[in-house]
């Protein structure tokens, strides 16, 4: 049975995890061993799903009534995203060797890594909805478990507990998705429902259309959900990467790609989903440009790429988004495996504290130069493509204009701190520190290189991708423009001659010449800045709201505030007298049963 | 069996219920507690007996029934226990004294 395949993404993983798990921490070294061997196993599953991208595999463990039944499925969407969360799995852990060397409880890190990474291939190949919530739900409980991974340290612990709280808010819009849809239709199946949204009133559709948005936010660190990505940075570095930079956030992403042809329909939501990603990739590279932790620019950073990619899905380029997902996922990686090797040899996480590490660390510098060019979307990396598809899809289509400028903006505040982080950390005259720091290890560097590689090269996969994903997903309408079919009939091979033929577009469009010059200004305008001190000070007020997170975490502090507040409130409830707790049950019974017996009179 | 025995079993249930959670209400030792949360089972079990034959489905009614007195005695097994262990702790058998959870 060839379709058994697709339980192994999942399967192997949690093989690991169990493996890894009754080792033990009396033996690091092996536990260092079995999480690389079944991480790069998991990956190697991962790689073999890809024939089956552009067509659908599906696999049905019957379960019974009660729960849905397990429905697996590939498609583009689905073996690209598995692909992603078990490569670059495996390449985190392959870091953790170096990385995580000395540390305690290995047994729980590599175990909810590895959980992690099985969680998410199933989230992303389950065509149920329901199971999609439960795999949902598993990721964010990793992530929990992982930010709180240094459990004696207060502020990862409260880092943890607020990712955690925030994210189930968004597990809470999925929740009534599912549950609404499966009131109306009795089944989960995501495909019959993007077959046929209409089966649902017009009304539920719009709410289950706005809560999906909400969970996606609330997942992918969106506005006004941002911030609790910055927080889960007390993590391991290792797993920033892989769960907040280039996996579980881009969960919320890949929901609102995945549902877009239900939903594009209902009046309103389009235009919400391109303000939320406008808002967040706005705000978020606001902030990045006054953070002086390296790993919180990095988390800005993300935020405001993952509003890159809302964006997109709002404005209709589903492609785009999917592909700048990709993209970010290999640079975002690099980027955060290399601040990685940065504060491992260092020690420290303040740029302040850095400066000048070309000389005493070349290897991260070279790594971490190419990935911090991809972001800024200097041309052929990687990131150059994705985002100017995006800003092609958002300037067409009808949508609104000041939007996509806005983006435009972004992009310009993207490059500018970009170069801010980078000169920070590797330019300039070096600190004391840095005459301590040593380059990346051996494991380091094994799963920085294939991230460099990917960086340099993934953009090559642009039209093999393209055709998969048109191939394989009946619902939704792909478009790149016209230009390339052209390319492609005389390219002879329509896979690879897309590539060229969209490089070709890219590269033709009077949109691309303008988002290099805003590109260029935001390099020049760092670079520049002592110049232009005057005009930087009239804008102290917009740093200082930024570095103030623009009141978001007040905001934040405000509801958790309250609701201690109600909680005391309502401590006197709790008497801890059984007559009472009795009593309040027997009153609560008459409450459901006069309830009933009302809903049956009317 | 007609309508009125079919009353007549569901007062019996009631009563029995009844009884139970008055038991649970005013006692003030854990004893009586655990007793008279068995008298509301016992009341529960007959309930399932009756429902079962009401609906015609005698065998899942008397299957229901019969795993009710397992799970039930579980549970006094269980509540004995920590009775036990409460009188050793804190030397009294008063549920107004477990409110140490409160707080």
């Amino acid at each position: 049975m060839v379709n058994g395949w697709l339980l192994l993404p999942i399967g192997v993983p949690w093989l690991g995890c169990l493996a890894v798990w009754l080792v033990g921490d009396r033996k690091p070294r092996l536990q260092h061993t079995l999480a690389v061997i079944f991480s790069v196993l998991a990956g190697a599953t991962g790689l073999a799903l890809i024939p089956w991208s552009s067509q659908r595999a599906t696999l049905l463990l019957p379960l019974g009534g009660v729960f849905d039944d397990f429905r697996l499925a590939t498609d583009g969407l689905s073996v690209f995203l598995t692909v992603v969360a078990t490569v670059i799995g495996s390449l985190a852990v392959i870091f953790s060797v170096d990385y995580m060397h000395g540390e305690h409880s290995l047994g729980r890190y590599y175990a909810f890594v590895l959980f992690f990474i099985g969680s998410m291939s199933g989230l992303v190949l389950t065509t149920s909805l329901l199971w999609m919530f439960v795999f949902w739900e598993l990721t964010a409980l990793c992530s929990y478990a992982l930010i709180a991974f240094h459990n004696d340290d207060p502020k990862a612990v409260r880092g943890g507990v607020k990712a955690l709280i925030m994210t189930q808010l968004g597990g809470l819009g999925l929740l009534f998705g599912a549950l609404w849809l499966y009131a109306y239709t009795g089944s989960y199946d995501i495909n019959q429902f993007l077959g046929n949204p209409n089966v649902v009133p017009p009304a539920v559709l719009s709410w289950m259309a706005f809560g999906f948005l909400i969970a996606a936010a609330a997942k992918s660190a969106q506005f006004p959900f941002q911030t609790w990505l910055p927080d889960a940075m007390e993590a391991p570095t290792p797993v920033s990467a892989l769960i907040h930079a280039a996996t579980m956030v881009n969960a919320g992403v890949y929901l609102l790609a995945r549902f877009y042809p239900a939903f594009e329909a209902v009046p309103g939501w389009r235009l919400a989903v391109m303000i939320v990603g406008m808002l967040s990739a706005l705000l978020a590279a606001l902030m990045a440009l006054v953070a002086f932790d390296l790993k919180r620019v990095l988390a800005y950073s993300t935020v405001s790429q993952l509003g890159f990619m809302v964006y997109a899905v709002g404005a209709g380029g589903v492609f785009a988004s999917q592909f700048h997902l990709m993209s970010h996922s290999v640079f975002k990686a690099l980027l955060f495996l290399g601040a990685g090797a940065v504060i491992h040899g260092l020690g420290t996480r303040d740029m302040r504290q850095m400066g000048g590490l070309r000389q005493s660390m070349p290897f991260t510098h070279a790594v971490f130069m190419l990935g911090a060019l991809a972001l800024a979307g200097i041309p052929i990396l990687n990131g150059f493509w994705s985002k100017e598809l995006i800003l092609e899809a958002g300037l067409g289509h009808g949508n609104p204009a000041w939007i996509a400028w806005l983006m435009i903006l972004s992009t310009g505040l993207t490059a500018a701190y970009t170069v801010r982080m980078v000169s920070l950390v590797f330019y300039g005259n070096g600190s004391k520190h840095h005459h301590e720091a040593h380059d990346a290890g051996m494991a380091m560097r094994t799963a920085l290189l294939p991230l460099a590689a990917g960086t340099l090269s993934t953009w090559l996969l642009l039209g093999p991708f393209y055709t998969a994903l048109k191939s394989s997903l009946p619902y939704h309408t792909l478009e790149l423009g016209t230009v390339w079919e052209e390319v492609v009939k005389v390219a002879g091979s329509p896979e690879w001659g897309m590539t060229l033929g969209v490089g070709m577009e890219i590269l033709r469009e009077p949109s691309t010449y303008l988002v290099l010059c805003v590109v260029i200004v935001g390099l020049v305008a760092w670079l520049g800045r002592s110049r232009l001190a005057s005009l930087i000070a009239t804008f102290k007020g917009v740093e200082k709201a930024a570095q103030a997170s623009f009141g978001f975490e007040a905001i934040n502090e405000a509801v958790v505030q309250a609701v201690q507040k109600t909680g005391e409130a309502l401590r006197v409830t709790q008497t801890g007298y059984l007559a009472w707790n009795v009593f309040a049950i027997l009153l609560g019974w008459l409450v459901v049963l006069i309830l009933t017996m009302l809903g049956r009179a009317s | 069996m007609d309508y009125l025995d079919g009353v007549i079993v569901l007062l019996v249930v009631l009563g029995l219920v009844g009884i139970g959670i008055y038991a649970i209400m005013v006692s003030r030792n854990l004893i009586k507690i655990i007793i008279g949360m068995q008298v509301m089972v016992k009341g529960v079990l007959l309930a399932f007996v009756l429902a079962g034959r009401v609906s015609g489905n005698m065998g899942l009614g008397q299957s229901l029934a019969l795993t009710v007195i397992v799970v039930d005695t579980i549970v006094a097994v269980v509540a004995l226990a920590l009775a036990v262990r409460v009188r050793r702790r804190f030397g009294t058998l008063d549920p107004r004294a477990l409110t140490t959870l409160r707080r």
